[in-house]
This record gives structure tokens, C-alpha cells and sequence, in this order.
């Protein structure tokens, strides 16, 4: 491997002395505008009003008020995610491999762009201009077809309301992070594959979706945390109705009304765990289909 | 005899004289020093609300100093973090003074996080809404109305009853999340208190009871009630305060037309107070604008916007008030019921309602 | 062959139907503020309004500023991860995905615990000092974005073989970085860029509360309690975030290296 007249030994000294240097200032950059910042938030949350220690806010977390709302939280933010990477995904791959215009790609990469961070009440007055009980296509639906989405069950305020309305941030940053990945699947690997006899659903099989797999899996998490942490969406949509966790964390640390911070600071603590197991579950995953992989 | 009265009239005099004397060259120190300073900095107060942009607009001219203000959109808890985080912070990040919810005042106190200071006009605040000490104090309230859409509402609802009805089916919103925005939850406590026929410990239970009921007819939308809303149509009906209601009425211009009625029963009061950090960067500019704010300029400023000054009973006996201005507001008659709920009434209240909301009235929507 | 081509029209079609639709709704409010009629009384409002130019100004300096220390962060260290420190992964992942469930706010109170006035490194005593502290908190916050596009976009790439094989040519480590690894993944650097660029513009609780004069504390202040405008301030930002992207679009294509 190495080309250098050196030893092997200090040569591999001086590679690996490189690399640690190389990530020192990421992990200094963390360490002193994103870890330490919000250390207070991990001492908080085991520290009462009177800042004495107690485990009491970690115990009130087991209150079924509270699981249920991580697990509804857990629930939209993968509905979301998977919904965001699958139509992402298609809607990417029409744009890039699909022989469109050449002006289709660059629009989608910038439109995705402003779409992804819409901010939450605009993009909330924007879904109940659109499909709210008075909104433009519910009344077009109307007066044009007939047809009441409303008496047919439809609800905006809802959790598939909700997921939908997810789904405008969450296409858009799929469709953002998985192009460099599609861009890599070279159209002469198609091309080979069915010189040599391949059908389509082969080619997919075999040959992209392995090499797909792990960024796609990258993005689901990416999706999945985005989709967890978003607030002010969910507040200004369905605020008063849907106990989202990050709308109880916002009540105790924001609110006007209860202010119990370190309560708050014990629910972060617990979605940052969330997303550590998360994260442990992608990695596991990943390395698990890198024997399928190779 | 009389040598002593006179003697005693005399020093009387003097005292008066040199007192009043010391007041007003006090005020013309503080003003000197708060000019020195040159800059307030102020948090969590929006244009729209209660005018503070015309207060602002009219400290700022009146005594040439700048107002930095950080954050409109903050609520009372960001306003007592912002003060514990700028802790050993001078520059411009720290806020001098804060406009917080009545029962934040206590808590910043215990905390250690305000200084007191008594305006000159200390007297004419009423004693249930300051701190003896002179901690926090009163600064503007409101009572909770409806806010109605008259091109999509037929009936003007006059009452709380009057929202269960069938014509106002997926009407009625509350202005933020029972579990998070005082708004929400005092409007929750007024309806509670109309249904409890004025029964204050069981207006919080009384109110979940009415919102589930409001949700089961269909008339409740689960769906934070603005302006923005209101004109578009989600929410024709919000549950706010006063001064909220009004304001946006007078921006709405007539598109579409609004009217503001104050319910006939469960007339609720919400006091907001003023305090200043007791890590206040500008001191003086700070008690300046405490002096500023409780002069008679002042509180007219906030009167201008919709809000009740604390001072309001005073303004009115001695007859600053212009007629214009009273004009423009609900009738008085309508505030003579309005219930001011005691700091431990409403964290009762708030305790109940917050807790119970997603149980009691069931708003959790389907899959 | 006819039905291959139709499918991705089609794809593109339901998108674009369901991304302009809200913002046709969005739009048609915001010109229904003069009563009965359609006009554009919202968006003059909003444009004669001063500040408009000065804070989108400032935003779009902090934003591209942003974008370059971000990516001068993130490529090195998506690299070294991916290519000689791949039990790091999980770490860096991990602390990628953290600005994402940790809300701002906390983290803003964070900052001005540590860097104001009076402690060591008293970044919130100048104003310049202030927008380094802010950069550096969109860096942050835009970091899960750029790390998950730079390091999709290494992956597809054979980064060994092109190490050794600058190495091997005898380039040095900062050449291999910007004239050999770069270039190549220029398409999730651009994805990152837009992201980041479209995170700083929108942000507005850490430059509120840092009191700098951004575009996001200048959009609450015109529209919080107002009806019309807010929609047509959603709608003008939308258009001008989109042109700027653009603008960044075009300059990276014309950088050399470039194929498209």
C-alpha cells in the first residue's frame, strides 16, 4: 500500500497520526458548539428546581402521558421517513435517470432545497389553505366534482394529515441526499446488464439496489431524526390535539403555562437517546447487509 | 402653642417641598444616567401586542435613547432563561426588563433573577397585583373574548352556551395548545367558569368538561387560531384575549369584518407584570422605562392597544382617559364582571387543565 | 421504450402537482387583501418595507459563509471516516443527527452562557465576534444535512483508489483534498450548499436571541399578528431563497472540473 521509502511501521504511525488530526477539528468544532452548549440540558435533567440532584424527572418519564407521546412521535416520524424515502427516491430517480428535459434536474435540486426547510407555520397554513375544510382543492373538489373529501372520511387534522404535510420537507431532502448516490449508478451498468441478459427487476436487484442500500438506509435515519425533532409544524397544525414529545418539551421549557425545565430537559434526554438507538439500529442494519453487499 | 404649630406647619412644608423637590430631581438623575447608558434592551414584546410599537416608538423619542429588542416571539419561560443565560453577559443579548405572565413574577423572584425598583406611581398600582417588595408589578390586563369571522358566522355567540350549538359546527379554536399557552389555557378556565356558574375551584374541571363536549358536536377545531386563520376561514371563531382580538380586527380592516364580544358569563382577567433583571446591563435605562411606562403617556400608549393599563381605575377617576379612546373599546360594563384569579387559583387551574386536557376532552385524533 | 418514458413524466408530474399546489393556495390568499378583489396590496406592503433588502442581505453573506466552513469541516472528516477511521462512524453519525433533536433554543442559552462578556472567549462582546458565533451555530445546525450528502456522495466514488492514486503521483494531503477529492463530490457539496443555504435564510430563533439583524427575525417582525402579509412574505421568500439557489447552481457549474 504505501509507496514511501519509510519503514512500514512509521509509515503506518504517520497515516494514522494524520487521520486523528485530520478529525480533530470536527470533533473540536462539536465538542464547543454542540456538546458542551447543551450540557446543561444533560445536567438539567437530573437536577431538581433547586438544582440538587434527583432522578425524579427520569422517572416521571415512564408516565403513560409521556410514552405515549414518544410512541406517536416514534409513529409520525416513521410513517414520514419511510413515505419520504420511497417517493423521494422514485421522484429522484425519474428526475435523473429519466431522460427528462435538462432543466428538469437543476430546478428539482433547487426547489428541493427551499422546500426541505419550509419553515412549520407557513407550510401549516399552506396545508389548511390547500386541503383544510376550507381550503382551494377541497372546494374545488367540490363545486367541480362533487365530491367531499371531508364527508369521505378525510381528515387533515389527523395522522395522515399530519404525515402529508411531514411529507413536503421530508421528499425534498430525500431527493437531495440520495442524488449524489443515484448520480453514481452509471447508466452503462444498465446497459451491460441487459446485454447480458438481465431483466429490469434483475438489474435492480442485483446490481443497484446493493449499491443503493446503505445511503438509503443513511437517508431513512437522517429522515426519521428531522421528522422527530420538527415542531413548529406540528404545533401550529394540530398544536392543541396531537401530544407530539417535542410539543411537551416546548410546554415545559417554552410554554407560558408550566414551566418545568428540567422535566423538559428530561424529555430531550430521552429523544437524544431515541436517536442514539436509532442510530445503533442503522449501524447494525448497514453492516449487516454489507455481506449482501459485496 | 401656636409658635409650635406654626413651627410644626412650617417643617411640614419643608418636607413636603424638599421631598417632592427630591423626586423630581431624582427623575431628572435618572433620566441623565439612563441617557449615559444609551440603549435598553427589551425582550418578547411584538409591535402588535398591547402597542408596544408605539410605546417603544414613543419612549424612544421622548428621551433619545435606543431600544434594542431581542426576540418578539418569546414567551415568559424565554424571557427568565434569557436572563439566567446572559448572566455575565454586558452586551447587547441580555434583556434589561421583561413583560411576563403573572405567575412567572414569584418564580423569576425566588430565583434571584429580578431588582426592584417602585415607580413614582407605585400608590395608584392596586396592592393584588404587585410585590410588596417591589419585585414585579402589574402592568396591563385583559379578559378573554370571541373573536368572530362575520362573513362565515351568522350568529354572533354571546355566551359560552351559545358556542355548543349546532350552527357552529368546526368554528370554535383557542389561540395556542392548552398545554403550553396561557391563552389557551385561561380560555379553557373562562368557559370552565361560566359552566361552574362562578365557582372558581371547579372552573378548571368545568372547562376540560366543555371543551370535550365543544369536540364531541364537532364545533372544535384542534387548530391554533390566528389572524391568518380566522381570515381564511379554518378558525371563523378564536377564544383570545381582548387586546389580541381587537388588534387583529383593526389589521384585518374590515377583510374580512370581525366583531369582538366579551362573554356575558365567565369574564376571566389575565394580568401580565414588569420586572427588571437584576443583571440589567442598563439599570437606569431600565427604570427609566419602568417610569416611563407607568406615567400616564404610558399607560394610555398600552390603552391605545387594546389593553387595560393597571392604572386604568385611576386613569379613569381623574378623567385622563380620552372619550375616543374609551370609545373604541368593549363597555366597561362587560370588564365590572371580569374575575382576577389569585396566583394560586389559576396554577391550580393550569394544573388541572394542562394535566387533563389530552385525557378529559380527547382531541387525540384518529389514525 | 414509449411506456419507460412516460412513467418518469408522470413521476415528476404528481410531484410538481403536489409542491406547487400549497404554494398556489398560499398564494391566492396572500392576494386577497383588498376586499372582493385580487391584488398585490400584500406583497407592496411587504417590498416597501426597508429592512427587507438590508436583512436578506446579511442572511445571505452568514449563509454563504456557513456553506464554506461547513464544507471545510465536513468533506475532511467524511473522508478520514470513511477511508482510515471507520470505527468513528457511529460517533460522527451519531453527533451528525444531535442538532436535529436538540432544540435550538437550548442550544442559543448554551452559547451565551459560555462566550458572552465575561468569560474566556467573549465572542458576544463585538458584533463581529457575533456573527462568528452564529456561523458557527448554522454550521451546526446545518450539519446533519451537509455530512449526509458529502458522505453519500463518497460513497459512490472509489476514494482509495484515487488516494493512492494522487499519492502515488506524489500530491500532498491539501491537493488531494481540493483537486482530487472535491471536484468529485461536488454533487453532495452543491445538495449540502442548498440545504445550509435554505437553513440560514429561514432561522430565526438563534439570530433573534443573538440580536443580529437577520432575514428571519425581520419575516416575524412583518408578520406575526398580521393576516395577508405573512402568506405573501412566505411566498416572496420562497421565490428569493429559489434564486439564490440557482444562482449557486450556476456558479458551480461553470467552476472547472464540472461536466454538466
Amino acid at each position: 500500500m504505501s509507496t514511501t521509502a519509510l519503514p512500514a511501521s512509521a509509515a503506518r504511525d504517520r497515516r494514522i497520526n494524520w487521520s486523528w488530526v485530520g478529525v480533530l477539528p470536527f470533533i473540536a468544532f462539536t465538542l464547543f458548539f454542540l456538546i458542551l452548549p447543551a450540557a446543561n440540558l444533560i445536567v438539567g435533567a437530573f437536577q431538581d428546581a433547586n438544582g440538587a440532584f434527583t432522578l425524579k424527572n427520569i422517572v416521571n418519564l415512564g408516565q403513560p402521558a409521556i410514552v405515549r407521546s414518544y410512541v406517536l412521535s416514534l409513529q409520525v416520524s416513521a410513517a414520514s421517513a419511510a413515505a419520504g424515502v420511497l417517493l423521494g427516491f422514485l421522484l429522484a430517480l425519474a428526475v435523473i435517470h429519466g431522460m427528462l428535459p435538462r432543466w428538469v434536474r437543476p430546478t428539482l435540486m433547487t426547489f428541493s432545497g427551499v422546500a426541505s426547510q419550509f419553515a412549520g407555520v407557513p407550510l401549516a397554513f399552506a396545508f389548511l389553505a390547500t386541503l383544510g375544510r376550507t381550503g382551494l382543492v377541497t372546494a374545488i373538489l367540490m363545486t367541480l366534482f362533487d365530491f367531499n373529501i371531508y364527508r369521505a372520511g378525510f381528515n387533515l387534522l389527523s395522522f395522515l394529515g399530519l404525515t402529508l404535510t411531514y411529507l413536503y420537507f421530508q421528499i425534498p431532502l430525500m431527493v437531495l441526499v440520495i442524488t449524489p448516490a443515484l448520480d453514481g449508478l452509471k447508466r452503462e451498468w444498465r446497459e451491460a446488464a441487459s446485454t447480458l441478459g438481465a431483466t429490469g427487476g434483475q438489474y435492480w436487484r442485483m446490481v443497484a439496489l446493493p449499491i443503493l442500500w446503505p445511503p438509503m438506509l443513511g437517508a431513512f435515519l437522517l429522515l426519521f431524526a428531522n421528522a422527530f425533532g420538527a415542531i413548529a409544524t406540528a404545533y401550529a397544525l394540530t398544536g392543541s390535539s396531537f401530544n407530539l414529545i417535542t410539543i411537551l418539551l416546548y410546554a415545559q421549557i417554552r410554554g407560558d403555562a408550566l414551566h418545568d425545565p428540567n422535566l423538559g430537559y428530561a424529555l430531550a434526554l430521552g429523544m437524544i437517546v431515541i436517536t442514539g438507538v436509532s442510530n445503533g439500529a442503522y449501524i447494525w442494519l448497514a453492516s449487516r447487509s454489507a455481506r449482501w453487499i459485496r | 402653642m401656636k409658635t409650635n404649630g406654626m413651627r410644626l406647619t412650617v417643617s411640614v412644608l419643608a418636607l413636603v417641598a424638599s421631598g417632592s423637590m427630591a423626586l423630581a430631581d431624582s427623575m431628572d438623575d435618572l433620566v441623565a444616567a439612563a441617557k449615559k447608558e444609551g440603549t435598553l434592551t427589551t425582550i418578547a414584546l411584538p409591535h402588535d401586542w398591547c402597542g408596544y410599537g408605539d410605546v417603544i416608538a414613543g419612549f424612544k423619542a421622548k428621551y433619545g435613547i435606543e431600544v434594542n429588542e431581542l426576540n418578539p416571539d418569546a414567551g415568559s419561560a424565554d424571557e427568565i432563561e434569557a436572563i439566567k443565560a446572559n448572566k455575565g453577559n454586558t452586551g447587547p443579548q441580555a434583556p434589561d426588563v421583561i413583560d411576563v405572565g403573572l405567575s412567572f413574577g414569584p418564580a423569576a423572584k425566588a430565583e434571584g433573577l429580578l431588582q426592584p425598583y417602585k415607580v413614582s406611581t407605585w400608590d395608584t398600582i392596586p396592592d393584588s397585583a404587585k410585590d410588596a417588595e417591589g419585585y414585579w408589578y402589574g402592568d396591563y390586563y385583559g379578559v378573554m373574548a370571541f373573536m368572530v369571522n362575520k362573513d362565515l358566522v351568522k350568529t354572533v355567540p354571546n355566551d359560552w352556551a351559545d358556542l355548543l350549538s349546532d350552527e357552529y359546527a368546526n368554528t370554535v379554536a383557542l389561540a395556542g395548545a392548552p398545554q403550553t399557552a396561557n391563552q389557551a389555557i385561561q380560555g379553557v378556565f373562562a368557559a370552565g367558569l361560566s359552566a361552574a356558574k362562578g365557582d372558581v375551584a371547579k372552573a378548571g374541571e368545568e372547562g376540560l368538561k366543555f371543551f370535550a363536549e365543544l369536540n364531541k358536536k364537532g364545533n372544535f377545531v384542534p387548530v391554533t387560531g390566528k389572524s391568518a386563520s380566522l381570515a381564511q376561514g379554518t378558525t371563523p371563531i378564536i377564544i383570545a384575549w381582548d387586546y389580541n382580538a381587537l388588534s387583529w380586527r383593526d389589521v384585518l380592516a374590515g377583510n374580512p369584518p370581525a366583531e369582538v364580544v366579551i362573554p356575558k358569563t365567565g369574564v376571566v382577567a389575565g394580568v401580565y407584570v414588569q420586572a427588571i433583571s437584576a443583571y440589567a446591563p442598563h439599570p437606569n435605562a431600565a427604570k427609566l422605562w419602568m417610569e416611563y411606562l407607568y406615567s400616564d403617556e404610558g399607560q394610555l400608549g398600552w390603552l391605545k392597544g387594546y389593553c387595560h393599563p393597571i392604572r386604568f381605575n385611576d386613569l379613569a377617576k381623574n378623567g385622563k382617559i380620552p372619550q375616543d379612546l374609551l370609545d373604541k373599546l368593549p363597555p366597561a360594563a362587560a370588564y365590572e364582571k371580569a374575575l382576577f384569579p389569585t396566583l394560586e387559583q389559576q396554577a391550580a387551574a393550569k394544573e388541572v387543565i394542562a394535566k387533563q386536557w389530552n385525557d378529559v376532552v380527547g382531541a387525540e385524533v384518529a389514525k | 421504450m414509449n411506456q419507460s418514458r412516460i412513467i418518469p413524466w408522470i413521476g415528476f408530474g404528481l410531484g410538481a402537482l403536489y409542491f406547487l399546489i400549497p404554494l398556489i393556495a398560499t398564494f391566492e390568499f396572500s392576494m386577497r387583501m383588498e376586499r372582493g378583489t385580487y391584488s398585490f396590496k400584500a406583497y407592496r406592503i411587504v417590498f416597501a418595507d426597508p429592512g427587507f433588502q438590508a436583512s436578506f442581505a446579511y442572511s445571505a453573506v452568514i449563509a454563504v459563509l456557513t456553506i464554506i466552513v461547513g464544507v471545510a469541516l465536513v468533506v475532511p472528516t467524511a473522508y478520514l471516516v470513511q477511508l482510515k477511521l471507520p470505527r468513528l462512524r457511529p460517533v460522527v453519525e451519531f453527533l451528525t443527527l444531535l442538532p436535529l433533536v436538540i432544540p435550538a433554543i437550548v442550544i442559543v442559552f448554551g452559547y451565551l452562557r459560555m462566550y458572552n462578556s465575561s468569560s474566556i472567549l467573549p465572542l458576544t462582546g463585538s458584533a463581529r465576534g457575533t456573527d462568528l458565533l452564529l456561523i458557527f451555530a448554522y454550521v451546526m445546525l446545518s450539519l446533519p444535512y451537509m455530512y449526509r450528502s458529502v458522505d453519500t456522495a463518497l460513497r459512490t466514488i472509489d476514494i482509495r483508489t484515487l488516494t493512492e492514486a494522487a499519492q502515488s503521483l506524489g500530491s500532498s494531503w491539501p491537493r488531494i483534498m481540493l483537486q482530487v477529492i472535491l471536484p468529485n463530490v461536488r454533487v453532495g457539496v452543491l445538495s449540502g450548499a442548498f440545504l445550509t443555504f435554505a437553513i440560514v435564510i429561514g432561522e430565526f430563533t438563534m439570530a433573534s436571541l443573538l440580536n443580529r439583524p437577520a432575514f428571519g427575525p425581520y419575516m416575524q417582525l412583518i408578520g406575526a399578528n398580521r393576516a395577508y402579509e405573512p402568506a405573501a412574505l412566505a411566498i416572496i421568500a420562497f421565490a428569493v431563497t429559489w434564486a439564490c439557489m440557482g444562482l449557486i447552481q450556476l456558479v458551480a457549474s461553470l467552476s472547472p472540473g464540472s461536466k454538466r
